[in-house]
């Protein structure tokens, strides 16, 4: 089909690229943003901005909340149709209690699955969450949106898409064109050292193509990797074999492994009471203090709860170490007998477990979590630049040959690069102006707030293709400095509104060393000037007479 | 950039890209089915023969990618990634077959 195999691969760069390219930076970008995603949180809820709290005493201070949770009325629809006959009115059968925070957390996560009677598939159950003040056990109300871990974060894995998990699959299938780009760029190239040091600004076309080469290269490892453990992350939902062609032999090991580890798969139908889990917790500190660990808690779970097979198990917060480990300890519920002390890791579940770890950072290293944030975004320009130089290439050709080709790509790249920081900044904006509980009648706060991310970027979408007509002529599309213009406006509002809404303006927040928030408002400004001084080139770079100017290249 | 060749048919295109995204992923499929099976069988625990099937697969998937838009005969691309993946796969259920007898 092609003459060579650098055809090939030429041709497989341009169109893969080009076509998941438009995901590829969606995933970068909020991937970037997720590095620091309860920092986010911390901004966008102005009532959690205190310290990181350790996990607090489960007997006084989340027995008695997790006792008062129900599955939400979301969980309960989504399992409507999948049960013979009506559904409870109260959910009475717990599965399992679980809390989860990490070295960033101020406040507490909590999750709870119930038994569905007559669920067609037994096996699955209704989940409830609830956020809490680990100081004092206070209910956050449900309303507040973390921004930052439950929505950016999502965005970055599957694009919220959540229907058949499609979403999953869209970013799935770009991070293998991630790698397949990487791999034909190099082809393509060859002189891969050379293009570590080549930056020829001022050269229009040839200074996006050295920018696209250089961002591609210098951090080749750190995207290769990242799309790699991406894809790794997910190769459960992705080739799900287990659950499928080879779900026997995955049933014959889940009962062997209830065996060996002595930690019961099926309640035993006998009720009984639940010892003093604070007393596991504490031994379970001392077991992790004795091998030289850091004992914090990153993740407490009861099984069966209420039940005599009832067990508990602890984990630790992997904050010094980059594998995602737990090294778990586990107890019976009624006793608090030790049950089992999970086993040093296999070599091949240390491989996997380095790899998804490096990925998911729960290590404490800050850093390196900023050197995640520069690789991420180094790949949007790359990919960006990638977009400029597709349209840079074409769009006078195109306008001769009255093709609307660059057009709609060029378009297509506004929406995706400048529409999404007017998203993003619309979110935060929407997040500081928005009345603290929605009218009666209104949809949720939460869900107000996301309606403003996506309107914003459909009204990008419009502008962009609105005003795109030059490119047809082959022109540049003056969206392109009008948005830019925009996304440093909105970022300083942003940062300003913040300041007004709560007091905490940067003196302060510096002052008090309080990093989460002033790191947002700093990078939200460094953002506007950088904004800014693009939105000056750009005005400066199309010149009339230049408009004119045969291709240099 | 890209200049094709006159033979370069958009269902060429079609025909290749199908080859290399869905033969690619039924050749994955059938690698880590055989993967785990046979590394189960072997004696090596259940996860870690998933784990590794997987990690391994999806290097298999980007070079399957690859060489099927590079490989001169579309008909052995088809016939090597989905034939191939099939055959893994039922390999893997005949292992699968064994050890739960």
């Amino acid at each position: 089909m092609f003459q060579t195999f650098r055809q090939a691969m030429t041709w497989l760069h341009t169109w893969f690229g080009l076509l998941l390219g438009f995901v590829l930076v969606v995933v970068f970008f909020f991937g970037s943003l997720s590095v620091f995603d309860r920092e986010i949180d911390r901004w966008a809820i102005p009532e959690s901005r205190f310290a990181p709290q350790p996990m607090p005493s489960f007997d006084r201070v989340l027995r008695p909340v997790f006792e008062s949770m129900q599955p939400s009325r979301e969980s309960v629809d989504l399992m409507r149709d999948r049960v013979n006959g009506p559904m409870p009115e109260h959910f009475d059968v717990v599965r399992q209690w679980s809390a989860y925070t990490t070295h960033r957390d101020p406040v507490l996560g909590l999750f709870a699955g119930y038994e569905v009677p007559n669920a067609k598939d037994p096996e699955e159950a209704v989940w409830g969450e609830r956020t809490i003040d680990p100081r004092d056990g206070r209910v956050l109300s449900d309303d507040h949106f973390k921004i930052g871990s439950q929505f950016f974060y999502p965005l970055h894995y599957s694009l919220t898409l959540e229907w058949r998990e499609i979403g999953y699959w869209i970013v799935g299938f770009s991070a293998l064109m991630m790698l397949v780009a990487l791999v034909s760029g190099v082809v393509i190239h060859r002189k891969l050292f050379r293009e570590l040091f080549t930056f020829r600004p001022d050269k229009h076309q040839r200074s996006v193509l050295d920018l696209h080469n250089m961002t591609g290269v210098v951090a080749l490892p750190f995207h290769f990797f990242f799309a790699f453990t991406g894809l790794v992350i997910f190769a459960g939902i992705y080739f799900p074999l287990t659950e499928t062609q080879l779900k026997p032999l995955h049933d014959r090991h889940e009962r062997i492994e209830a065996a060996e580890t002595g930690l019961p798969h099926d309640r035993a139908g006998v009720a009984a009471p639940l010892a003093s889990v604070d007393a596991m917790v504490a031994e379970a500190q001392r077991r992790w203090h004795a091998r030289g660990m850091a004992g914090d808690v990153g993740f407490l779970s009861v099984q069966h709860v209420g039940d005599a097979n009832a067990y508990v198990s602890v984990y630790r917060a992997g904050t010094d170490r980059i594998a995602l480990t737990g090294e778990g300890i586990h107890f019976k519920a009624s006793t608090g007998e030790l049950l089992r002390e999970d086993p040093p890791a296999t070599t091949v579940d240390s491989v996997n477990e380095f790899l998804t770890g490096l990925h998911l950072q729960h290590f404490r290293h800050w850093l390196l979590r900023w050197f995640y944030v520069l690789g991420g975004l180094t790949g949007c320009v790359c990919i960006t630049t990638g977009f400029v130089f597709f349209v840079e290439k074409r769009k006078r050709q195109h306008a001769r040959q009255d093709s609307r080709g660059a057009r709609l790509v060029d378009a297509m790249a506004v929406t995706t690069v400048t529409g999404m920081l007017l998203a993003t900044l619309g979110i935060l904006i929407a997040n500081r102006l928005l009345p603290e509980t929605s009218p009666d009648g209104w949809p949720g706060r939460g869900d107000l707030e996301r309606y403003v991310f996506w309107g914003t970027w459909a009204l990008a979408m419009t502008h962009a293709f609105w005003r795109g007509a030059p490119v047809a002529r082959g022109e540049r599309n003056p969206a392109w400095r009008e948005q830019v213009l925009a996304v440093g406006a909105l970022a300083v509002l942003a940062a300003l509104l913040n300041w007004a809404t709560t007091g905490d303006h940067l003196i302060r927040t510096i002052r008090a060393g309080y990093w989460p928030v002033a790191g947002v408002d700093l990078s939200l400004l460094a953002g506007a000037a950088i904004a800014f001084l693009v939105a000056r080139r750009l005005a400066r770079r199309t010149p009339p007479r230049a408009r004119t100017e045969p291709a240099h290249v | 950039m890209a200049t094709l060749t006159a033979s370069t048919s958009r269902s060429a295109i079609v025909l290749r890209s199908a080859a290399a995204v869905l033969g690619g992923y039924v050749f994955c499929w059938g690698f880590i089915a055989l993967a785990v099976a046979g590394l189960y069988a072997l004696g090596m625990a259940f996860h870690d023969a998933e784990h590794l099937g997987a990690i391994l697969a999806f290097l298999l998937y980007l070079t399957a990618f690859c060489w099927a838009f590079v490989t001169p005969s579309l008909r052995r691309a088809w016939l090597a990634l989905a034939g191939g993946g099939a055959a893994m796969a039922a390999a893997a259920s005949w292992l699968q077959h064994l050890i739960l007898a």
